[in-house]
């Protein structure tokens, strides 16, 4: 992964370059997935929910999260860069390994051969979509490449990715996915993976709101429910809303089909008993996108570091908004 | 180093790291295209705002945090993001320019923002640039960049300079230097010693006699500093009377009539004085008040009927001049509050009347805490009237608000040491030979030992010097009782306590 950012980067050597404004936020991309809307239909919901007990065993959690960042624009393209973050809790004590920030120039002609080469040295295969923004793909590539990683080499270790488990849309084609179930489920690891924001609806209420007044830690099985789906997608993950925590939010929480529905219980149970949960949320896995996020800085130094390396011309971003609506061109607070 | 912004005659100046910069340093600015360049002085130094940087030190963990990782960094590219999140803003003030190599003092002209170059400008250029080293070099020890620098001995005469520091920052210290300086070139210097720290002055550390030795005299009031009352004039006598004793106006009219009386009998001695106040006919209230003041005169042991035993300071005065310069130390510790003012006003009068006869050429006047003993009505006398005379005097104080407002503005060098008060720094700030920000950010952070030199001696070009050291016998140092080996023992034992 490395060869290749360098070899990506070799293109760009002496190139004029308009850096990103670093102050808006959105250039930020953590690894989202975009499914269709999922809708729930009709039941009693009370029947569904599972109060849990927290379980202290000592498992250790593993989390995984990856960022990106278009760091700007070159005459052919764009250069990205990407970092992920593994945090790893052993009985309270957190360790943390980062992998970059590796910065990958990318453009219209070398998209496709890049994801080409990203690929050989994987266990996979990822096809580029066209219609997707090259940024968040590469940021997929790069977790599920992490994914991979750990669920290889842990184990017995509860493993907490960032998402959903939702297989058959852009950067989680089925067959791939499966595959890193299927590894981690081999070194006896229970993958989870946690969204912060779902689609999934019940009387087009969002499903998380359903849950608010119950009294935490529970779990509330949407799997068992019928589920209306695009054709495309298959959940590859049992599908549950969880709130963990007193005062909390209440979160999707997608694990491993292949695992028996107890044992799901009974690997939430060993998470809450093994695992800080602040606001409902696991530690390792804030921490983890913590330290994967980029901050401004990170963003000037990554800067730095192409001109210095590669003699990149910097020209200044003209803002347009601003040229043409003077100050009402700005964004409300930015 | 990069020009980041100018707002009046400040300069922000982006520096990174590997630039190491110490406040007081200064910069020139470099603009080949203008083929001028311009020179400032760092006196604060802030990190960078770069954005972003709360999160990021929120999320980096610090040594003793439980959180423990690594990075795997295959390009490097976190060291330049430390590098970003380290850069520092210099703030400088401008103090001049340099056009076909001259020295100007302009700023009014801004430097190019994209191809100015920055460099740290070396003291040995602007010494040399501003002539401030001159012919008679007195070496105060090293700036940041280690520079030998010396002061020109010429910006210390006919000047009013000011020391002041807080508590144990080497004003004293400082004050040796100059003084033995000015003996080198000559000079006939009077300390006004507080403490009795002066009175070693001719002798090494090792308590051998060094080459003053022979040019230090010391005068110890009631001791080896006795006076006749034929010496002292009325008028020195009547201002001692009145402002050291305060003798109320009556009696002291009373007393102008005796002294008179005394001098045209020729019996103007310290017992006669005594006698003719107690016969004198006037009121009992006059008398008594005019015999208290007789016996505190008395009592004071500074003056004697002996003339054996009287020292005649003016004589003692042109001696000194003579023999090519000295030190009188006038010892002042260990005497009374009113005994100190009595022996002041009688060396004062002495100088002044010696000076103002032309008997002595200049004398250089140094006073310790001269609010102690010196009446209000003085200082003004002493800033103006009496440097037109030649007494040229520098005041040492650890207390800059005891000095008034307007001798800091007359002041022509003050050699400022540490303080950390911000009243302190605020007083010392009013000085018109510095701008206000320069002094108290600076000042605020100089070691012992470290000087910042304002006014002439360095052409108005403010520089940080550390002083040196001096191989004069110490004395007058703080009397402690705890001893070093005693405390040492104490902590020796909570060493030992704590590692149990």
């Amino acid at each position: 992964m490395v060869e290749i950012s360098l070899e990506s980067m070799h293109m760009v050597r002496g190139e004029i370059f308009q850096p990103d404004n670093i102050e808006f936020p959105e250039l930020f991309i953590e690894t989202r997935q975009f499914e269709g809307l999922v809708h729930i239909k009709n039941k009693s919901i009370s029947t569904l929910l599972t109060p849990l007990r927290p379980i202290r065993d000592g498992t250790p959690i593993i989390g995984i999260d990856v960022s990106s960042i278009k760091v700007g624009t070159t005459e052919v393209g764009g250069v990205y860069a990407v970092r992920g973050a593994i945090v790893l809790n052993v009985s309270n004590r957190y360790r943390y390994l980062r992998f970059g920030p590796l910065p990958f120039h990318i453009t219209k002609k070398s998209i496709r051969e890049l994801f080409k080469d990203l690929c050989k040295n994987l266990p996979f295969d990822f096809s580029f979509f066209p219609h997707v923004e090259p940024q968040s793909q590469l940021c997929n590539l790069v977790e599920r490449w992490l994914q991979a990683y750990v669920s290889h080499s842990a184990r017995g270790n509860i493993i907490l990715w960032d998402g959903s488990l939702t297989a058959g849309i852009s950067g989680s084609p089925t067959a791939e996915l499966s595959k890193i179930l299927k590894i981690a489920r081999e070194n006896s690891n229970i993958v989870m993976a946690f969204s912060k924001d779902t689609t999934v609806r019940f009387l087009e209420w969002r499903i998380t709101d359903l849950i608010a007044e119950h009294k935490p830690p529970c779990l509330f099985e949407v799997d068992s429910l019928p589920l209306s789906s695009p054709d495309f997608t298959r959940f590859l993950g049992r599908i549950y809303m969880e709130k963990l925590a007193e005062g909390g939010c209440t979160f999707r929480l997608d694990i491993d089909r292949a695992i028996p529905r107890e044992n799901c219980i009974t690997a939430v149970e060993r998470l809450l008993g093994n695992e800080l949960v602040y606001q409902g949320y696991p530690e390792t896995l804030r921490l983890a996108h913590i330290y994967s996020t980029f901050t401004a800085s990170d963003v000037i130094g990554i800067q730095r570091f192409l001109a210095k390396n590669y003699g990149l011309r910097f020209i200044t971003q003209s803002n347009m908004h601003r040229t043409l609506f003077g100050p009402y061109g700005t964004r409300l607070g930015g | 180093m990069r020009l980041f912004k100018k707002a009046g005659n400040t300069l922000h100046i982006l520096s990174f790291p590997g630039e190491e910069i110490e406040k007081g340093e200064y910069l020139l600015i470099r603009d080949e295209k203008a083929g001028k360049a311009m020179i400032a002085q760092v006196i604060d130094i802030e990190f960078a705002n770069v954005p972003g940087i709360m999160e990021e030190l929120l999320r980096s963990p610090d040594i003793k945090d439980s959180i423990q990782g690594e990075d795997s960094d295959p390009l490097d590219i976190m060291s330049h993001i430390l590098y970003i999140q380290d850069a520092r803003l210099l703030i400088c003030k401008i103090h001049g320019t340099i056009t076909n190599g001259e020295l100007r003092q302009e700023n009014s002209w801004l430097p190019s923002r994209t191809h100015s170059t920055i460099c740290k400008l070396p003291t040995r250029s602007l010494i040399e640039m501003a002539g401030i080293e001159g012919g008679l070099p007195i070496k105060l020890g090293e700036t940041h960049d280690s520079f030998p620098l010396a002061i020109d001995a010429c910006q210390l005469d006919g000047k009013l300079n000011i020391i002041t520091g807080k508590k144990g920052t080497g004003k004293s210290h400082l004050s040796k230097l100059l003084v033995l300086g000015l003996v080198d070139y000559g000079a006939t210097v009077i300390i006004l010693d507080l403490n009795g720290e002066y009175t070693n002055l001719g002798y090494d550390r090792d308590g051998s006699k060094n080459k003053y030795h022979n040019k230090i005299h010391v005068l110890s009031p009631g001791k080896t500093f006795k006076v006749t009352l034929y010496q002292t004039k009325l008028y020195v006598i009547m201002r001692t009377l009145t402002y050291a004793l305060g003798l109320p106006g009556t009696s002291a009219r009373e007393f102008r009539h005796i002294w008179r009386f005394l001098e045209k009998k020729r019996r103007l001695t310290l017992y006669e004085l005594g006698q003719a106040i107690q016969s004198w006919k006037c009121n009992q209230h006059v008398k008594d008040a005019l015999y208290s003041r007789y016996s505190a005169l008395v009592n004071s042991g500074f003056f004697t009927d002996n003339m054996a035993e009287a020292t005649d300071f003016e004589e003692m005065l042109c001696k000194t001049e003579r023999k090519g310069g000295g030190v009188i130390v006038i010892d002042l510790s260990d005497m009374s509050p009113s005994d100190r003012q009595m022996v002041v006003e009688y060396v004062l009068a002495k100088l002044q009347e010696a000076l103002s006869q032309w008997k002595i050429r200049a004398v250089f006047l140094f006073a310790e805490e001269a609010h102690l003993y010196l009446k209000e009505t003085y200082w003004d006398d002493i800033v103006t009237r009496m440097r037109h005379f030649g007494l040229f005097t520098t005041f040492v104080t650890n207390q800059p608000n005891t000095i008034h407002e307007n001798i800091y503005r007359q002041a022509d060098n003050i050699f400022l040491l540490n303080f950390v008060n911000e009243h302190d720094l605020q007083t010392i700030s009013r000085a018109a030979r510095a701008d206000a920000e320069t002094v108290t950010s600076i000042v605020r952070d100089l070691p012992p030992h470290r000087c910042l030199l304002l006014g002439r001696i360095v052409k108005d070009f403010p520089i940080v010097v550390k002083i040196r050291p001096l191989n004069v016998k110490t004395m007058g140092q703080t009397r402690f009782f705890f001893t070093k080996e005693e405390t040492k023992k104490e902590h020796t034992l909570d060493y030992v306590q704590f590692s149990l």
